[in-house]
């Protein structure tokens, strides 16, 4: 499963056939739009040709109410005149039905009976002259003029030339917009595969064991993307972080508990040499054992603190009382040593969203540091602080302190700064404290107090 | 005292049932969720010592199941789970004590006795008395030999602590826990200072010592 591969070439690419499916459908909209647009355009047309018929009967009804049959004559004459190529057909019949004007030889008269504009096949009618190629029949209306019929058409083929025109730009129109929609697809689809891809290729490294892959984030999007690519990466970030801590605890147990097991594993087979078991050999042992289960427990603490799941049990802590508890646990190991422990409380309630037992066991841990490095005679300041936003537990000595290089180092499991590893603690002291801390969400800061170690956590404050 | 164990590993449960039986006390095995909740319905026992981690019917349920059917005998937890709040759930469950393996019989020993011999209290006691040392818990004073004793009122906790459990071996880890809350293990010897301290004042004006040490153990305070 780690590591298959998929193939993205060409067509079987997710996005790519999304993109082609796409553009089709828009190829199939516009194809009907524009066909749509003209069938629409050939009706326009229609209907202005209708309208012009209507409104030349209007005026040849005109002329014949003001000036008579003679003028009406003229007028039906002139209007053949003006004719090209018998685009229009005319006829006047009088009352008796012979022709008086008209350019239209025969006709079926029965075929143009009634109001609504009639289509007659050019076969049917004998037209007097020439006629164009593209006419296949005519559009007639029977107008009744006093005591004449007057019969007027209009060829089919009037307005083609401007609906052939606009079916050949609307059809290069088409082409263009599907062209460019299949175009637009494919695009859009070859970028999407390509982001998908990269974010393939992340995790197929990732599942080879290469931890520190990303995925690549072009600045400024912020689609669905790249927002899928960031919180993969911050996924594969804390996934980092959880797998190096793991490596950093086995690292840690096999470092710190291999020389106390070998010192067991010596006492142990000296016993067993024994005749007669010496007890305090028998004790040195269990000792022994004790301090290799102390470390171990710390160890998997830290490890379990850093982890992290246990944010969800938070409560209400008031870090007076953290820091009243510690300072009596320790007051009276501080005063055996000639060290003085003081305590500070804070002005106002210095309350925090946290977990009690670990706010208890950092404060102890900054104490217990304070009072083994610092020799007699020295004062130890716990202080309480609440302000605007930050609850904060301060604690200071007036020691021999910290070099500031060393700040940072402190905070490494097992560092005990100049001292052998033969003195007292496991070095685990401060590795808990900023895990501790970091659980919170708190700040811890190293600062020389002038001379000594001042170590403040500031909580945010509820 | 009788004691049922439940634990699926032979040998931790050998471990207990020969230390125990060194100590005078009885006990019965089961080696099972299950078994074990039969055998608890089926007969009395002065205190259960169950293992967090067992087959068919794992430890907190098995808890459960007992605090369910109203027996109400004390239960320890042993556990190698160390998960910071494993110890309040299995409290939550129903158990009363909660003990992490690895671990010194002599503390699970101590906690065994802590637990079987709590009495009964109907009432809550105005005073603590143990020999001639008396603890008035009303007006939060201390008397020996009718001599009245200044003492912290850390001191008089762990006083109160001690006399509570007049007679009983107390470790070190259970007065952290009891006194401050402490659910981890210091590296300063900070129970032993106490104690001293508080030795200064009950025992040491006086001519005999209330406040012994039990070597490997812990405190015990009696008379």
């Amino acid at each position: 499963m780690l590591n298959m591969k998929i193939p993205w070439s060409g067509l079987r690419s997710t996005s790519t056939k999304l993109s082609l499916q796409f553009a089709l459908l828009y190829s199939v909209l516009v194809a009907l739009m524009f066909f749509g647009a003209y069938r629409l355009s050939i009706y326009e047309i229609r209907d202005r040709t209708f309208d012009q018929m209507r409104a030349d009967a209007q005026t040849l009804m005109g002329v014949y109410a003001d000036h008579g049959a003679d003028r009406l004559t003229e007028h039906v004459k002139a209007l053949q005149t003006v004719n090209f190529e018998n685009s229009r057909i005319f006829l006047l019949l009088d009352g008796n039905g012979r022709t008086v004007s008209g350019n239209i030889l025969e006709i079926d008269l029965a075929a143009v009976t009634g109001d609504d504009v009639q289509f007659i096949p050019v076969d049917d009618i004998e037209i007097d002259g020439d006629l164009e190629d593209e006419v296949t029949g005519y559009w007639l209306t029977q107008t009744r003029i006093g005591p004449f019929e007057f019969i007027q058409g209009t060829g089919d083929h009037v307005g083609s030339e401007v609906v052939e025109a606009l079916g050949v730009a609307l059809f290069i129109g088409s082409v263009l917009a599907i062209a460019a929609g299949l175009l637009a697809g494919v695009w859009v689809g070859k970028i999407t595969e390509k982001r998908i891809v990269d974010i393939s290729n992340t995790l197929d490294r990732v599942s080879t064991g290469d931890l520190q892959a990303r995925i690549p984030i072009s600045n400024g999007a912020s689609d669905d993307l790249s927002r899928v690519s960031e919180s993969v990466n911050a996924t594969l970030g804390r996934l980092e972080t959880l797998l190096e801590t793991q490596q950093q605890i086995s690292n840690d147990i096999a470092h710190d508990l291999r020389t106390p097991l070998q010192r067991l594993r010596q006492r142990l087979e000296r016993l067993e040499s024994q005749s007669q078991p010496d007890p305090s050999e028998a004790g040195s042992a269990l000792a022994e054992v004790e301090d290799i289960i102390t470390t171990f427990n710390a160890l998997l603490r830290i490890a379990q603190v850093e982890a992290g799941d246990q944010r969800a049990r938070f409560e209400k802590v008031d870090l007076d009382t953290v820091a009243e508890t510690v300072f009596e646990v320790f007051e009276p190991s501080a005063e055996n040593q000639s060290q003085v422990l003081r305590l500070t409380r804070s002005p106002s309630a210095a309350l925090v969203l946290g977990d009690r037992a670990l706010l208890l066991q950092l404060a102890s841990n900054l104490i217990e540091n304070a009072l083994r490095h610092c020799p007699a005679g020295t004062t130890i300041d716990v202080t309480v602080d609440a302000g605007d936003e930050h609850a904060t537990l301060i604690i200071a000595d007036d020691g021999p302190g910290i070099p500031v290089k060393d700040h940072e180092r402190v905070f490494r499991r097992f560092f005990r700064g100049d001292k052998s590893r033969s003195s007292s603690g496991h070095g685990l002291g401060l590795s808990m404290v900023r895990a501790i801390a970091a659980l919170h969400e708190a700040d811890v800061e190293l600062s020389d107090n002038e001379p000594g170690l001042k170590v403040r956590i500031a909580f945010r404050r509820l | 005292m009788r004691v049922l164990i439940v634990e699926d590993d032979a040998e931790t449960a050998e471990y207990i049932s020969s230390s125990l039986n060194a100590l005078g006390h009885t006990y019965e095995v089961a080696s099972d969720g299950k078994q074990a909740f039969l055998q608890a319905l089926d007969s009395d026992f002065d205190v259960m010592i169950v293992d967090r981690m067992l087959p068919k019917l794992d430890g907190l349920a098995l808890v459960k199941s007992i605090r369910s059917a109203d027996v109400k005998t004390p239960i320890i937890f042993l556990s190698a789970m160390n998960g910071l709040h494993d110890r309040i759930d299995g409290l939550e469950a129903g158990a009363d004590d909660y003990l992490v393996k690895p671990f010194a019989f002599s503390e699970l020993s101590a906690r065994l006795m802590a637990l079987t011999r709590r009495p009964p209290m109907q009432s809550e006691p105005t005073t603590l008395k143990v020999a001639d040392l008396e603890v008035n818990l009303i007006a939060h004073t201390v008397t020996r030999g009718g001599q009245e004793i200044a003492v912290q009122p850390r001191e008089y906790r762990l006083l109160v602590h001690l006399m509570r459990n007049e007679g009983r071996v107390v470790t070190r880890t259970m007065l952290l826990e009891a006194v401050w809350d402490f659910h981890f293990d210091p590296k300063t010897n900070v129970v032993e200072t106490h104690i001293s301290r508080l030795r200064q004042k009950i025992d040491k004006p006086f001519i005999k010592d209330l406040i012994h040490t039990v070597r490997g153990f812990g405190y015990s305070l009696h008379a």
